[in-house]
């Protein structure tokens, strides 16, 4: 049994402008111990995801429709919100973009990061700060014992997510989900960062599930890869497959804009265009207008079918978007 | 902290100096003065109350001289009160502004919080849309009003509460809830947009993410941001409260300070003008400073900045 | 509405106020709401009606005022004679008026007042009060430095003689002034510099007086008590065992604790309110005569009222009736003159008559035919909800009536003042309340050297008809000229009677002995309580 299952997943926003389908039918799996990539542009309904298994998207507006997420055998969409809190931070644990503002300023660092411990096991406080500062220790913040009696705004930005780690770890839970935990992060911490989940990682076996719209960090890291475009899946597979046997026109087009694939005389290669506004139905294929194949306004105007192209292998079909299309679909 | 405060406090000085000769100026330059009635005294008799009180002297002279008297902590007597000075006129006088200004401020800060919060909670239900429609209401209506019909309602007909001033505890429920309820609607609509504002923070979704449940999220993470626009209108709220009594201690007769600031601008009684702008400018600068060093206290990054 | 807004009315008169100590229904606790908060109790030194009120109680005069009509009874003086021509009195001191520290009253105690209210150091505001006293102006002015040289002299210490500059019949009305009452010099050089104002006497804890009452506690802004006071000659006579006086301002405030019945007196109600008490408790409204004038000043120096025509177009021109029945609501009598009637007798024989047509025939020989050309004229009053109900009416009546336009302007009560007195409007609303029972202090005010006159308007015949009224004790002489004197004052208009006031209160029923007066005095021993009255 996979450690998470996620099928058929919908989440819609119902506004005043429109009902945005942020997630729009996702399926995936993570084993215990693996790395998960998702990425996707910004807006694609990646982080909607994560944030939909724990509950965590602003209701209203934002509403479930469908789909189930099977952790460890239970669904946790139907959980109430007493058995919900007894998963997040203690089974599931969560790193967010923004170390600024994802820790509470008004808060000393030992408050917040020894919360979980207080919340979810049964121990003295003394226990708990004891614990703090040897996880703080444990993700490289230096001394410790003085350093978690300030306050976040003492704390440069990569520190802050290097107590973001520790506070989601403190629990060793057997799901993290990180969400682009590097993006708000200077380039020479980014790896640091990286270095220190998988470190992590490694020590307590945890699973991860990494959302990131850096297809280079998914690279060197991830297990399999996730692709979403427009609150769907498009392609899916291994870190290989999805790399270096791309079938999505978005992918490829991901990959390509990926700084350092290219060589000195090229320029940087971007996807045309916008991703879809999500307020507005559409029937065929989001990615089509954008895509560089050939097709016809019929042909775009055709549904995309997920399709398993080779073992563990997933891509979106559709003229538009898969080059030789024909030769998936049978 | 300490330096901080000593540095505001130190600030006042000029800030009073300038109040006490606006003021100054202000009452020589309004027509009419204070001997002035519908029956004018003798011409000799004018002549003797200007030599009296040094109105015969340049203005600058004058100014000079009130200043000095000023410095000294000497407001000298009332115009209208001819035998009670100043000083004894608002000792006895500020206290009950005080008293009722804490009692009124309590009420809008309980009442105002409770219902705030709550409203702040479930926006967009009946929750949120009952408490801001009452704090709308509360704030539209005016206390000339409310004090009225609270009298009405709680002493005249339900005989709840006695009608006598400023004596027994019961006698003081009335006016400080009238005062504060309008204040409350204030602290109310403050209190629920700063909570809004807390409650969309990324760091309360990282206590959700934590498994704090609501209570937790609300009372350890999101209180203390979300009444910080409550805090830094508490100093001049306490200060609008205290001062701007007039109409509740005239409509219930309480031997306050509001109605010497009303009425000895109206009298012309320059000696008391003075001393209650004076005092009122003190106060209003001590409640700010109060507020602010709340507001430090709460938010640490504020005390990271002064230090 | 009403019947709600009166349900609680005279009910638990026997008050639960604080310090009302004896309680049962023998006490008898006067609670008195006054008007306002008193400036001070130093007769020298305050100026107004609610200190009167208090004062009253406190301090004795030489005479007394009886409760009903407010003829003269003897006060610390127990019997007086007076010249033939009314110029020389002289007052009898009883032995047994005594301080509240059980001194005796003497003639000297009074002639030390009369000097301290005069010393022009003091700038007693209401000195004028004593001017008709020889030589009084000439000491408060400092023209005379010795006072032996002023008309009071203590002829032993029983015995005091006033000499006046004039006749003046209504002397003895105005010794009820409390400028004229004596106060105790000893007590006032005790406590500071006694002819120097913040003088220390007044607190509570120093005050010494002579009256039927004497001062218990006082404060500010709540209220002051005053009890019988066990060295008072008639202290037998007095009824009432304390009074305590509310400062309480507001008419509404008033009307709330008279109907909780924490007062026995709502010293004025808003006209909004009496139609309400008229139908369904009329026993408790008082609505009687008041020895004072509403009228508007016409300015004779400037713009169109300098003409004598539309000042009188002006004036015939509204319908007072309908003003007072409609707008103010309080009873008052529509005036086309000045003086009150009956004011010690005197009733003017001067007016005009109301009349459109007329009032339109002046005003086109003054240049203004049916209103064609009129620059318009602007009201001044002072603000007030009643002022500008009042000249909202009158503007629609001259609108209708006479087709020209008006503007209305309302200035705060000293900046209207100091229009005023400058001049500086062109037709300005005023009340006058007389100082004393006696025509004079209607009239007096318009001569030319009058301070109160302030319309620019002087006439040399009234003038002297006033200068004679004041030289003759001769009663029904007197009249005569003042009703001279007010046939010119309506000929020529300077300004425009709209009403006689009247005082609008409300009265507990189980209050007794207090009687509609004229000057809404109410000499308090007489005042009592009546528990078994309903």
């Amino acid at each position: 049994m996979s450690l998470l299952e996620v099928s058929d997943l919908r989440t819609a926003f119902h506004t005043r402008e429109g009902t945005v389908r942020a997630v729009n039918g996702v399926s995936f799996s993570i084993e215990k111990g693996q790395t998960l990539g998702i990425v996707g542009e910004s807006g694609s309904g990646k982080s909607v995801t994560c944030y939909s298994m724990l509950d965590l998207i602003p209701k209203p507006p934002g509403k479930i429709e469908q789909g189930e997420a099977l952790f460890d055998g239970q669904d946790l969409l139907k959980l109430s919100r007493r058995e919900l809190n007894e998963v997040r931070g203690k089974r599931i644990s969560m790193i967010f973009q923004d170390p600024m503002t994802s820790l509470n300023p008004y808060l000393r660092i030992q408050d917040q990061l020894i919360e979980p411990l207080l919340i979810h096991e049964n121990i003295s406080k003394a226990k708990a700060i004891q614990l703090g500062v040897q996880a703080l220790d444990d993700v490289g913040v230096p001394d410790p014992e003085r350093r978690i009696r300030q306050y976040p705004h003492e704390f440069s930005g990569g520190m802050r997510q290097r107590v973001m780690i520790a506070m989601a770890l403190i629990t060793e839970p057997e799901l993290l989900i990180a969400d682009e935990p590097t993006t708000a992060l200077d380039v020479t911490v980014q790896a640091q960062v990286i270095e220190l989940i998988k470190e992590m990682q490694r020590k307590h076996g945890t699973a991860v599930i990494l959302i990131t719209h850096d297809l280079g960090v998914v690279a060197g890291y991830c297990d399999r890869v996730n692709v979403m475009y427009a609150g769907e899946i498009v392609e899916s597979g291994s870190t290989e497959q999805v790399f270096y046997q791309s079938k999505h026109a978005y992918t490829i087009g991901l990959k390509e804009s990926i700084p350092g694939n290219q060589t000195k005389e090229q320029r940087l290669k971007t996807i045309e265009g916008k991703p879809p506004d999500m307020s507005r139905p559409y029937s065929g294929c989001a990615f089509a207008p954008r895509s560089p194949l050939k097709h016809s306004p019929e042909q775009a105007a055709e549904p995309g079918v997920l399709k398993e192209i080779e073992p563990g292998h997933w891509v979106e079909i559709h003229p538009a978007t898969v080059e030789n299309y024909q030769q998936y679909l049978t | 902290m300490f330096r901080f405060a000593l540095r505001r406090i130190l600030e006042t000085i000029p800030v009073l100096f300038a109040v006490a000769s606006i003021t100054f100026f202000m009452l020589k330059a309004a027509p009419g003065g204070p001997f002035d009635s519908d029956r004018d005294p003798p011409e000799s008799v004018k002549k003797k109350l200007d030599e009296f009180y040094g109105f015969d002297k340049p203005w600058y002279q004058q100014y000079f001289i009130q200043m000095r008297n000023l410095i000294r902590g000497e407001l000298g007597y009332s115009f209208k009160y001819p035998n009670r000075t100043v000083n004894g006129v608002i000792s006895e006088a500020a206290p009950v502004s005080l008293e009722l200004g804490l009692y009124a401020l309590t009420v809008s800060i309980c009442i105002g919080l409770f219902a705030g919060i709550l409203a702040s909670l479930k926006p967009n239900t009946m929750l949120d849309y009952i408490p801001s429609s009452l704090s709308m209401i509360g704030i539209c209506l005016p206390t000339f009003l409310l004090g009225p019909i609270a009298i009405l309602v709680f002493t005249l007909n339900l005989e709840w509460f006695p009608l006598a001033g400023w004596s027994t505890p019961a006698s003081k429920v009335l006016p400080a809830f009238t005062l504060g309820l309008y204040y409350a609607a204030y602290v109310a609509r403050m209190a629920r947009g700063g909570m809004r504002d807390i409650l969309n923070q990324d760091f309360i979704r990282t206590a959700r993410a934590k498994g704090a449940n609501e209570s937790r999220v609300i009372f350890r993470h999101a209180i203390k941001g979300g009444i910080m626009p409550v805090v830094s209108f508490l100093g001049p709220a306490a200060a609008g409260l205290i001062a701007g009594s007039f109409v509740i201690e005239t409509v219930f007769y309480i031997p306050g300070l509001g109605q010497h600031f009303v009425k000895s601008a109206f009298d012309r009684d320059y000696t008391m003008v003075m001393g209650v702008v004076l005092f009122f400018a003190t106060l209003i600068v001590v409640l700010n400073l109060v507020s602010d060093i709340i507001m430090v206290w709460l938010n640490p990054k504020l005390k990271f900045d002064h230090d | 509405m009403a019947a709600l807004l009166l349900s609680g009315c005279g009910q638990n008169t026997q008050t639960t106020a604080p310090g009302s100590g004896s309680g049962g229904s023998s006490a008898q606790i006067l609670h008195i709401t006054n008007g306002t908060e008193p400036e001070d109790i130093d007769p020298h030194i305050v100026t107004g009606v609610p200190e009167h009120h208090i004062i009253t109680a406190l301090t004795e005069g030489l005479v007394g005022e009886d409760p009903e009509d407010l003829h003269p009874v003897p006060g610390v003086a127990e019997r007086w004679d007076t010249s033939e021509d009314l110029t020389v009195w002289t007052f009898h001191l009883r032995t047994n008026a005594v301080w509240t520290t059980g001194e005796p009253v003497t003639a000297q105690d009074f002639v030390a007042s009369f000097e301290r209210i005069l010393n022009p150091e003091l700038a007693s505001k209401y000195s004028y009060m004593l001017f008709v006293m020889k030589n009084a102006q000439a000491y408060n002015e400092g023209k005379i430095k010795d006072f032996k040289e002023v008309g009071a002299a203590a002829i032993d210490e029983r015995t005091l003689k006033v000499t006046l500059g004039a006749p003046t019949p209504y002397f003895l009305g105005l010794l009820n002034h409390y400028t004229w009452f004596p106060v105790h010099m000893a007590t006032i050089e005790k406590h500071g510099p006694k002819y120097a104002r913040g003088n220390q006497w007044t607190r509570p804890e120093n005050f010494v007086s002579n009256g039927p009452f004497k001062l218990v506690s006082w404060t500010t802004n709540e209220k002051l008590v005053v009890e019988r006071s066990p060295t008072y000659w008639d202290k037998d006579n007095v009824k009432a065992d304390e009074i305590h006086f509310y400062g309480i301002v507001s008419a509404d405030t008033q009307e709330k604790y008279f109907r909780a019945g924490q007062v026995h007196n709502a010293y004025q109600i808003s006209s909004d309110k009496i139609p309400t008490y008229k139908k369904n408790k009329p026993e408790l409204l008082h609505i009687t005569p008041h020895l004072a004038s509403y009228f508007y000043r016409l300015n004779t120096t400037k713009g169109v009222t300098k003409d004598v025509r539309v000042r009188k177009a002006l004036s015939m021109s509204i319908d007072r009736k309908s003003l007072v029945e409609n707008v103010t609501q309080g009873g008052q009598l529509p005036a086309t003159f000045f003086t009150p009637p009956n004011c010690a007798g005197y009733t003017t024989t001067a007016g005009f008559k109301e009349d459109i047509e007329a009032a339109k025939k002046l005003l086109a020989e003054a240049g203004y035919p049916d209103g064609k050309g009129f620059p318009g004229v602007e009201i001044l009053y002072n603000t007030d909800e009643n002022h500008r109900s009042i000249a909202e009416a009158i503007q629609e009546m001259w609108n209708k009536n006479l087709g020209i336009k008006s503007t209305l302007v309302n200035q705060e009560w000293k900046v209207y003042l100091d229009s005023q007195r400058k001049l500086n409007y062109e037709v300005s609303r005023a009340g006058w309340t007389g100082d004393y029972p006696d025509p004079n202090t209607f009239l007096d005010m318009w001569t030319s050297w009058s301070q109160q006159n302030q319309t620019g308007w002087s006439n040399d015949k009234y003038d002297e008809l006033i200068k004679a009224a004041g030289k003759t004790g001769d009663m029904e002489e007197r009249k005569k000229l003042f009703d001279q004197a007010e046939h010119i004052l309506m000929d020529e208009l300077p300004i425009m009677p709209i009403y006689i006031y009247t005082r609008v209160y409300l009265l507990d029923p189980k209050v007794k002995g207090w009687h509609h007066t004229i000057l809404d005095h109410h000499p308090w021993k007489h005042v009592y309580l009546d528990s078994s009255a309903k």
